[in-house]
């Protein structure tokens, strides 16, 4: 039996400014797997991610047209459909940018920080999501005796595995993730795609990167982005065409 | 060329410090001028005395007490407006709507106070002096929304330039986890520019301590010390401007100056405070 279908894009243009960032992608993504986006840079892979979770719409001079489904709740629905606020596809459709950006405040307060915004108030519960969320990225031995300190104290691969545990907290389906290892030292980064791997029972993974070797060992799945059009690629090939990036 | 880079420096560093030296020849001139009155000793009685120059009494306390209530009055009033305007721009508003109202301030912010004025005095006046039920309808409170007005684009200018300081990557965070719009308000765009929130209203309030023409066409002027806000009164600006268009030979004249020179301090010291919380707690990322 072929996996369910989690993401369908069909048709999907997106302009910036005057610019054509995207021309008519269409991909289809099954449920629970890694999907690897390679590219050069400036070729829409990030745009694409923009598109998934609707964070567009917060950025000045961009238009979308296309469909695009996700499987939310159990039910395929049309994210931009005009019934479903923002605000919820976006808890559902975590994204992780390139640039750590943890917020101005505590280390706890970072991770509790997206279900403080969805109104969760129980301090026992935060605290219980808080360990759980930072067990899985695994910074809770490194880091749970100084929950308290800001969270633009930690080391850089620190803070993106912070950002990474801030998108956990809210259990969403999808989490899309912008070059999640490029600021990162290699060990790290290796770290980090180990913790993809096990993510990837939970939920339905994007990675966006242009070192082509380094996803391509985690991907189910690859497309290749050129100047806006996605092509699909053989999965599980061994090595790239282009040679090694790293 | 580098000898062009040296004269420039000169050129800039003497400018600086000729504006400087200025600044502190007013304080001198202000000091010298106003000695007569310091000099025998009437400094206290000066700051708590009545004005009542045909008895010999030079005091400023009245304008001084009006001064500081008609812009705290002002800030009151101008203080929320400026705030919900400027989150309007920098947040909240669709983008054609933020175009047109910053447009709106820039020009507001341009009108001569005269203007104002002078628009209220046919506009406002006549209401006030309905609504208060006694007197001319030239009080405290007539002039306060005016100033308001007055310093409420000063203010929008100086928040809304904090806000687009505010770090953007924290901002897309914020939408990225799903808040709304207020949430990012609130837990974002408010703290991020606390430093210019509290440097704006300080500025609002020099301008409205300091503003000469609303009061003096406004609130009335009279000398006595203000009741109510409804009363009429005399700011120190003000009552600058109407000394000196009376006479320019005498202790009254000579009184005058101790209000500059009071008005000078009283600036300073929110130039001084301004300094305090100048750093951004965005600096440190």
């Amino acid at each position: 039996m072929a996996p369910a279908v989690k993401i369908r894009v069909c048709d999907l243009n997106f302009h910036y400014r005057n610019r054509q960032v995207l021309h008519d992608v269409n991909l289809t993504i099954p449920s629970g797997s890694i999907t690897a986006i390679t590219g050069p840079s400036g070729s829409g892979k990030s745009t694409l991610l923009l598109a998934l979770n609707r964070l567009w719409e917060e950025i000045d001079g961009c238009r979308v047209r296309g469909r695009v489904e996700i499987e939310l709740d159990g039910r395929l629905q049309e994210i931009h459909s005009p019934a479903l606020p923002a605000r919820y596809v976006r808890r559902k459709v975590g994204l992780v940018f390139q640039q750590p950006n943890p917020l101005p405040m505590s280390i706890f307060r970072n991770i509790a920080f997206p279900l403080q915004l969805a109104g969760v108030r129980d301090r026992k519960l935060l605290a219980q999501q808080v360990e759980t969320a930072l067990r899985k990225v695994r910074l809770w031995q490194e880091l749970h005796n100084r929950l308290e300190d800001d969270g633009r104290s930690l080391s850089g691969g620190q803070q993106q595995r912070l950002c990474i545990a801030r998108a956990l907290v809210l259990q969403p389906e999808v989490l899309l993730l912008d070059e999640p290892t490029s600021s990162l030292d290699p060990e790290t980064g290796q770290a980090i795609e180990e913790l993809l791997l096990n993510l990837k029972n939970e939920m339905t993974l994007i990675v966006v990167s242009h070192y082509q070797d380094q996803v391509q060992r985690i991907a189910d799945l690859r497309f290749t982005v050129r100047e806006g059009r996605f092509t699909r690629l053989p999965a599980g090939r061994p090595r790239s065409r282009t040679g090694p990036a790293l | 060329m580098g000898d062009r880079m040296v004269f420039r420096e000169h050129l800039f560093r003497s400018a600086a410090v000729i504006c400087g030296l200025l600044t502190l020849a007013i304080f001198c001139f202000l000091c010298v001028l106003g000695l007569p009155l310091l000099q025998d000793g009437h400094l206290l009685s000066l700051l708590s005395s009545p004005w009542a120059p045909a008895r010999g009494l030079y005091g400023i306390f009245p304008m001084l007490l009006a001064s500081i209530l008609l812009a705290l009055l002002s800030l009151a009033l101008g203080f929320p407006v400026s705030l919900g305007c400027s989150l309007l721009i920098t947040a909240l508003a669709p983008r054609r709507l933020r175009m047109l109202l910053i447009g709106m301030i820039r020009l507001m912010a341009g009108i001569p106070t005269v203007v104002y004025s002078f628009a209220a005095l046919f506009l406002l006046v006549p209401l006030m002096r309905t609504l208060i039920g006694r007197g001319s309808g030239l009080s405290l409170l007539t002039a306060a929304p005016v100033l308001a007005l007055l310093i409420v684009p000063t203010m929008v200018i100086f928040f809304v330039a904090g806000f687009e300081k505010v770090n953007r990557a924290h901002l897309l965070a914020l939408d990225a986890l799903g808040g709304s719009r207020v949430q990012k308000i609130i837990h974002i765009l408010l703290p991020g520019a606390r430093p210019a929130l509290i440097n704006g209203t300080l500025l609002g309030f020099g301008r409205a301590m300091g503003d000469t023409m609303v009061s003096l066409m406004l609130a009335g002027n009279s000398t006595a010390v203000p009741s109510s806000l409804a009363d009429s009164a005399r700011t120190l600006p003000a009552h600058i401007a109407l000394v000196m268009a009376s006479d320019f030979d005498s202790m009254e004249f000579t009184s005058i100056f101790a209000c500059g020179l009071l008005l000078y301090l009283v600036t300073g010291l929110l130039m001084l405070l301004m300094r305090l919380p100048g750093r951004s707690p965005d600096n440190e990322s």
